[in-house]
């Protein structure tokens, strides 16, 4: 009996008292726990940026969000005699068919946490047009193309229609892009050779894009 | 073990110096030689033979209790330790303090067969300290101070000739006074851990009307169980400023809240840092490192991942000593922990970056939801 008292009371004289995880007595080590803890959403980014493919390049540049970018084509006219910003296609008739100035510039497209990624696609439209009549947005054509244009042939008049977008970049486009990716795309303005009151002069149009990951 | 005190003191209380003498001249088997120099001690202090009055210790309600044999009272603060870690021994309250915590208990002390209108001081003093003096500190609570608080107490004298006041004037009545010890938070040559009961404290009564000691005892701490201070370790985690709030909850929580694999529009005391495959939302927090009478001064700390996420392709924990990195996985082999800190010091906070790595994958790995992990954070003092 009293053997058994002995071992009890060495046990008790060698316990290491613990208290919670974050302290203790008559020990050298603690070891407290921390739980973190996230919810993961699914994202999307689609960025602009200055094409590098074109024999030059209209430069996009961060706007005031909004806009959330800008280019600048600078001066153009509709025979072509200025040589604008970046690049030009003068008139095959001067005087009777429109001058183009363009440029190519690069989309792009970021996405994480898509379960299904093969349908997705980026369509474009103007969103808000020129004041000036004689002005209009136009993009390669067709609207994916990512060749570099050979003449105003190239072009094709941007879709004004939001209900209507024209499709920048298709299913099989983004899948060959990938995330992150890059896709080089072409736009421009056409300006034709009308002649009346309020055609000259600085004006600006908004072209939207959007991007669905499906 | 141990019994209440205030029966044990209450019928055994100190003899005053009067009875002492009264003992003294009682018939004993004494030499001849010896009683002549006992009544020539008499004779040349007559004025002994007329002191009176005598003093308890009493415990107090819910306060220590302990054992007097004699004139000395035996008592023990049981297992103590520098961080007031733990419930202390019954009758006992402990405070930490910024530099180590106070064991303390409040006690009564009694004057009885005072003279009519005479009054009388207790004192006490460190007449024997422990054998290890900057480990534990006797301290005192005198009558005039709030006892059932730490703040009432100080170090109690070392010196006869200057000792601390217990009560300063009191007729035959009774007060709440406080015995304490105190545990200044060493580490390295200063600090100690064991068994120390070396310590007697002395008290004095005086009449203060004739200027007279009149009973004397001593308080020592030879109880059971052992008066004993024991090496404790604490650490925590907290908040950093600027970062994510760490809430105490079983030990700690830290919500990243909803993050994504680009790094859009990170919460509140989070930054994005790039990286290869995803991005890390950063986060700084807090470790604090507290350990006591360690002959070490410093600290290891390592963490890994006790619980990983459900999706650890997705999601992976990361630790780095800035801001801006470098990230390194944190281990999630128990075996071989991530290494946080080497030379940690005692109550010497360390801001560490914890990152939530989130990877940019889609398609049938990629995952949506809620997800958490455990990590474990180890110290160690060697």
């Amino acid at each position: 009996m009293k053997k058994n008292l002995f071992v009890l009371f060495a046990v008790l004289a060698l316990t290491t008292a613990a208290f919670a995880g974050t302290q203790a007595v008559n020990t050298n080590t603690v070891s407290p726990t921390l739980q973190i803890s996230a919810t993961i959403q699914k994202a999307v980014q689609l960025t602009l940026s200055t094409g590098t493919t074109a024999p030059l390049h209209c430069v996009v540049a961060a706007g005031a969000n909004p806009p959330d970018y800008t280019m600048n084509f600078g001066n153009v006219d509709a025979l072509g005699i200025n040589t604008g910003n970046c690049n030009r296609f003068t008139p095959a008739t001067p005087g009777t068919s429109n001058a183009f100035y363009w440029t190519d510039y690069t989309l792009n497209p970021v996405y994480t946490s898509q379960a299904t990624t093969a349908a997705s696609t980026i369509t474009a439209y103007v969103s808000t047009n020129f004041a000036l009549a004689n002005l209009s947005v136009v993009r390669s054509n067709p609207a994916n193309s990512s060749a570099i244009p050979a003449g105003v042939g190239s072009f094709a008049a941007m879709s004004t229609v939001v209900g209507a977008q024209d499709t920048i970049a298709n299913a099989a486009d983004m899948t060959t892009a990938g995330s992150p990716g890059t896709l080089t795309r072409f736009i421009g303005v056409s300006i034709a050779p009308t002649n009346g009151a309020g055609l000259t002069g600085t004006t600006t149009a908004t072209v939207t894009f959007t991007m669905t990951i499906n | 073990m141990m019994r209440a005190v205030h029966s044990e003191w209450s019928q055994r209380q100190p003899r005053s110096v009067d009875e002492e003498c009264g003992k003294a001249f009682a018939p004993s088997p004494f030499s001849s030689a010896a009683l002549v120099i006992l009544v020539l001690a008499v004779l040349i202090t007559p004025k002994a033979a007329l002191a009176q009055g005598a003093f308890n210790l009493l415990a107090s309600p819910g306060g220590i209790t302990g054992v007097l044999t004699g004139t000395d009272y035996i008592n023990t603060f049981g297992n103590m330790n520098a961080l007031g870690i733990g419930a202390p021994q019954t009758g006992l309250k402990v405070t930490a303090v910024a530099n180590g915590a106070i064991y303390f208990s409040q006690y009564q002390v009694q004057f009885t067969g005072l003279p009519a209108g005479h009054t009388a001081r207790l004192t006490a003093y460190v007449s024997a300290n422990f054998n290890h003096p900057l480990a534990l500190v006797p301290e005192n609570c005198p009558s005039t101070a709030a006892c059932n608080t730490s703040g009432g107490y100080s170090p109690t004298s070392t010196s006869a000739a200057g000792p601390s006041i217990v009560v300063a004037s009191m007729g035959n009545a009774t007060v709440t006074v406080g015995i304490g010890l105190f545990l200044p938070d060493n580490d390295g040559a200063g600090a100690f851990a064991g068994v120390d009961t070396a310590a007697v404290i002395s008290y004095s009564m005086t009449d203060l009307t004739t200027n007279r000691v009149v009973a004397t005892a001593t308080w020592t701490y030879n109880g059971t169980p052992n008066n004993t201070v024991q090496v404790a370790v604490r650490l925590t985690l907290g908040t950093a400023t600027g970062g994510l709030t760490v809430t105490p909850a079983a030990d700690y929580s830290m919500a990243f809240g909803n993050v994504n694999g680009l790094g859009i529009g990170p919460g509140a005391g989070l930054t994005t840092v790039a990286s290869a495959g995803g991005i890390i939302y950063s986060t700084p927090y807090l470790l604090n490192p507290v350990f006591t009478d360690f002959s070490s001064t410093t600290a290891t700390i390592k963490a890994y991942v006790s619980t990983n996420f459900a999706h650890p392709a997705v999601l992976k924990a990361e630790d780095a000593a800035a801001g801006a990195g470098p990230y390194t996985a944190i281990s999630t082999n128990v075996a071989a922990p991530t290494q946080i800190a080497t030379t940690a010091g005692d109550r010497t906070s360390i801001t560490r970056y914890l990152g939530l790595f989130v990877a940019n994958t889609n398609g049938a790995t990629s995952f949506t939801g809620t997800d958490n992990a455990t990590l474990t954070f180890t110290m160690t003092v060697p």
